[in-house]
């Protein structure tokens, strides 16, 4: 879920770019199939976190199927929190040395 | 991309989305077909076919593990939002569940009974094959004749349909247990009974055909109640010895809890042991019919080839002996399967209570589906508001049902705990009808039906309440909700519903007003004695002991002087038996064939028979039976003087039309000594007071000793003189089991008990549906006040008189009352003609109950639709309009 909302993080995208973005970031390790993700996209939706978007791209670009997705302020924040606590993780890590150990740089 | 080409891909993905819920799938699901496409085709172009398929694997699994998890979170949405709903409003929860769990319960009850009596099979190993067998006198319509002990080895010799031909007879007996003297049923059967029945001992081995032998230790099989309450299931208890008819009894086994049929006994013994069977007299005496056969058909064998392989039997055996089956009488024997036998005297009422209980339910349900259409005119706004939200028509009727079957779900709950509350007096009553009873229980089935009744009931409710307004959605939004125009379709299903619950009330009604009229005649009718302050104490004689008739005097004379001598007594009597004993009415009257001096016998006429009692000479005057000519028993009519008998009035019309039956004579063994008749006496309901009253013959006891009960007057209630009663016996022959001690009165109350449960069960069904039907009158009518405000308001406003406005509100409460009772009317006939067999001089087209159930009825809606046309009355125009 969080993959989601780091693809969400520069910007509204519709489903198959969100698919894409996320296989993208984890270099093909995470593959989301649709049913997944908007089932995702359906809770994400309930809870505040996500907003479906009203502006749309240029005509030309635009498929009237798709509709687009953007974090809102809530979520803009939930996803922030959720990195600072991963960054606290790693750093801790890397504290402990655990992180050079594991995969030196 | 072309949009209107679908491809094949497409298709199968569009059918895998159809796994979503609704709601889902029209919120995402030309988005995700879309996404789907796209990510399809840059999968193809980047990794080719091979990445083709690891997608499809891919999003398969997506979506069988997302839907399901989709379909849950829905629910537990709708649950938490039906709760949300039935917290809201308690007072509609409390009435909605109630009602229906009362009707769930009521039926879950019956139907537990009926499971258990009517469509389990019977607890017998093969138990279809088991028919019993019935020898009857059929022109002169005497049925269970029985079977003598020389017919039980004819018909088990000549038939060809039965495996195995049991005998049974039962009888009562003293077991001696050290001290203590218990008087037990004993049911007496060949060798194999229990083994054509399938019925292994607990403890302990069977009787086999060695114990069934002349001379062979006499051995007893204990039945497991018997077992359980008199020897506190001691494991033991093979072995242990008692002392029965002068012999030792040794216990070889206890049998598992089986319904026993014909009847229930407290222990079993072979037929060599039983001093009557067992006499060489009664073997060869080919009329000496007192046992009951039973057998098993062979594979494949019908009980109609049965029945004709007995006929042709029957017919031979009369030709072989003509003197042992008089032609007038027309012996035949019959076979009937067991499990007809055995429920056959239950299945009526059962499944006319069934009626009742489906009834009441159906009632609930309308009421139930009533209340929500009611409560759905009020959540009319919040209902459109959800579906401009984009709630489906669907998701809305998910929600509906979701509300009524959590609804019927809690009132199963509360009806499987009432079911199971009541299931006790059931049983109790079911006892009196079939020997099955004690198969009813608590089960997996009853809680099956249970949550079978409540899914039913959500459904029809939650359908009903699902009419929706044919109008779209948006003018009620518009003005607010809360001026709706009340829509046709609802209003002529609401209609509809107060109709059905009138209907089913008025037949409901019917039925328990024709059974109450009926019991009512049964309490009215003359027992032909006085049963206040009458106690009457049976009396079990060892009858090896009192095998003398000098004996059984001895003891009666002492016996009568001794109670005579108890404070408060004002006469006693010794008799064979007491009228309305309930052993006497299960098993019947001791019908006996007499010859009457002077009365020519015409063959073709049925022969005398009578019931023969002994009687002592204040037995008419403790019971208060009146003498209507001659005289009654006195102290000189003893065993030196001249034999005399009383006869009933039914006897003395029956046999002596016109002219009195004073110094007549009678025989009762084909005229080897007489009996002069000296007086006649009122007519008793000996075996029930909805029997036709038989002919009766009154021996003098003293010429006639047969000591069956001892009967006793006193000034006041007198049921504390129960133990002295006992302890004179006691005092006098220890040996002789603690007897029970009964009034009369108890006797009369116990003989009408089946009717009376049965009248109560249908009376509380009655009264509940009425209660509900009136409720849900009144419920509609106020709903129609409330919807009608405006109208009444202007009405009142422009000078409308309030009867006219009272006039028209209870008018349109009680039109749908006389529609209601004309179809009930219509249903009732149809239904009243399968309850006429339970009914005691009522017609079931009884007019004073169709009336008088008319009037209640009606009476009832008349005051359900008074409260709300009070309410219209009391509308304030001024307050209406300015509302407006």
């Amino acid at each position: 879920m969080f993959q989601v909302l780091l693809a969400l993080g520069d910007g509204e995208k519709h489903g198959y770019a969100i698919l894409k973005e996320v296989e993208e970031q984890t270099d093909g390790h995470v593959r989301l199939s649709t049913g997944t993700l908007y089932a995702m996209i359906k809770r994400l939706l309930t809870d505040g976190i996500i907003e479906e978007c009203r502006n749309r791209p240029p005509a030309e670009e635009d498929d009237q199927r798709r509709r687009y997705y953007r974090l809102t302020p809530l979520g803009r924040d939930v996803t922030v929190a959720e990195a600072e606590r991963l960054e606290k993780l790693i750093a801790t890590a890397r504290e402990k040395h655990l992180l050079k150990r594991l995969k030196p740089a | 991309m072309s949009s209107g080409f679908i491809s094949p891909s497409d298709r199968i993905y569009r059918a895998l989305l159809r796994l979503f819920p609704g709601d889902f799938r029209s919120e995402f699901e030309s988005e995700m077909e879309q996404a789907f496409r796209e990510q399809r085709e840059g999968i193809e172009r980047r990794r080719g076919k091979a990445g083709l398929f690891r997608l499809w694997g891919e999003t398969i699994a997506g979506i069988f593990t997302t839907a399901p998890a989709e379909h849950l979170a829905m629910l537990r949405q709708d649950i938490q939002y039906a709760l949300r709903m039935m917290r809201k409003n308690p007072s509609f929860t409390a009435v909605a569940v109630l009602t229906l769990a009362l009707g769930i319960g009521a039926n879950t009850a019956i139907v537990s009974v009926i499971d258990a009596v009517l469509l389990k099979p019977l607890p017998y190993r093969h138990g279809d094959q088991l028919v019993m067998l019935h020898q009857r006198a059929e022109k002169v319509g005497l049925a269970g004749v029985g079977y003598s002990a020389a017919e039980v080895q004819d018909y088990r010799r000549q038939n060809g349909s039965l495996s195995d031909l049991v005998e049974f007879h039962s009888m009562s007996f003293t077991l001696l247990s050290k001290n203590e003297a218990t008087r037990v049923r004993t049911g007496v059967v060949s060798d194999g009974f229990f083994r054509v029945f399938g019925v292994k001992p607990i403890l302990g081995r069977d009787f086999t055909s060695a114990d069934d032998q002349p001379g062979a230790p006499a051995v007893l099989l204990l039945s497991y109640e018997y077992w359980k309450t008199h020897e506190n299931s001691d494991p033991n208890i093979v072995g242990k010895t008692y002392r029965m008819n002068d012999r030792v009894h040794t216990v070889i086994g206890v049998l598992p809890p089986v319904p026993q049929y014909p009847s229930e006994n407290d222990v079993y013994m072979p037929t060599t042991a039983c001093p009557f069977r067992s006499n060489p007299k009664t073997v060869a005496n080919r009329n000496a019919r007192m046992v009951s056969l039973f057998g098993r058909l062979k594979p494949g064998v019908s009980v109609d080839h049965c029945q004709s392989d007995l006929a042709v039997i029957a017919a031979r055996l009369e030709k072989q002996y003509p003197e042992a089956y008089p032609k007038e009488l027309g012996f035949t024997s019959t076979a009937v399967s067991l499990r007809k036998e055995i429920t056959d005297d239950a299945k009526p009422m059962l499944l006319v209570l069934l009626g009742a209980a489906g009834c009441v339910l159906l009632i609930a349900c309308a009421n139930v589906a009533n209340l929500m259409l009611a409560r759905m005119s009020g959540r009319e706004r919040e209902l459109m508001v959800r579906s401009a939200l984009g709630a489906g028509q669907g998701r809305l009727l998910r929600q509906l049902f979701t509300e009524s079957f959590l609804m019927a779900l809690l009132a199963a709950a509360f009806g499987v705990l009432f079911a199971s509350q009541s299931l006790k007096l059931l049983v109790d009553f079911t006892a009196r009808l079939t020997p099955r009873a004690r198969e009813i229980q608590v089960d997996g089935h009853m809680l099956l039906f249970a949550l079978a009744a409540a899914f039913l009931t959500s459904i029809v409710a939650g359908s009903v309440a699902a009419i929706r307004p044919r109008n779209n959605f948006t003018p009620g939004l518009k003005d607010g909700g809360c001026n709706f125009s009340m829509d046709r379709r609802r209003v002529t299903a609401r209609n509809a519903l107060v109709v059905c619950q009138v209907a089913f009330s008025f037949v409901l009604l019917i039925g328990a007003g024709l059974m109450l009229r009926s019991f009512f005649k049964l309490r009215s009718v003359d027992p032909g004695f006085v049963p206040q302050r009458v106690l009457a104490m049976k009396v079990s004689l060892n009858w090896s002991k009192y095998s003398q008739g000098e004996h059984v005097l001895d003891l009666t004379d002492r016996l009568l002087s001794r109670l005579r001598q108890l404070p408060g007594v004002l006469s006693v009597a010794a008799s064979s038996s007491y009228p309305l004993d309930a052993d006497a009415m299960r098993f019947g009257g001791w019908n006996q064939r007499i010859t009457i001096e002077g009365r020519p016998e015409n063959g073709s006429e049925r022969p005398p028979l009578t019931e023969v009692r002994s009687a002592s000479v204040d037995y008419f005057k403790t019971l208060g039976i009146p003498l209507v000519e001659g005289r009654i028993f006195e102290r000189s009519d003893n065993e030196h003087a001249p034999k005399v008998a009383i006869v009933n009035q039914t006897m003395a019309r029956h046999y002596f039309q016109g002219s009195s039956p004073i110094g007549r004579r009678i025989s009762n063994d084909g005229g080897e000594s007489w009996v002069t008749v000296v007086g006649v006496v009122a007519d008793v309901k000996e075996l029930g007071l909805d029997r036709d009253t038989a002919d009766e013959l009154y021996l003098a006891h003293t010429q006639a000793p047969g000591l069956g009960s001892v009967l006793v007057r006193t000034q006041q209630d007198g049921i504390g003189l129960a133990d002295d009663m006992r302890g004179a016996l006691r005092s006098l022959d220890p040996e002789i089991a603690v007897p029970n001690v009964v009034t009369l009165e108890q006797a009369e109350h116990e003989a009408i008990a089946s009717p009376r449960v049965m009248t109560d069960l249908l009376a509380i069904f009655a009264a509940l549906a009425l209660t509900i039907a009136a409720a849900g009158i009144g419920g509609i009518l106020a709903l129609t006040v409330n919807q009608r405000i405006h109208e009444i308001g202007i009405r009142v406003a422009l000078g409308a008189k309030p009867g006219r406005v009272l006039s028209m509100i209870i008018g349109r409460g009680m039109g749908l009352v006389a529609i209601g009772l004309g179809i009930g009317l219509a249903a009732s006939f149809a239904f009243t003609r399968m309850i006429k067999a339970l009914l005691f001089q009522i017609e079931p087209t009884d007019p004073v109950t169709f009336a008088g159930v008319s009037v209640v009825l009606a009476a009832a809606a008349l005051v359900a639709c008074y409260v709300p046309a009070r309410r219209a009355l009391r509308i304030d125009p001024l307050v209406v309009l300015r509302q407006e």
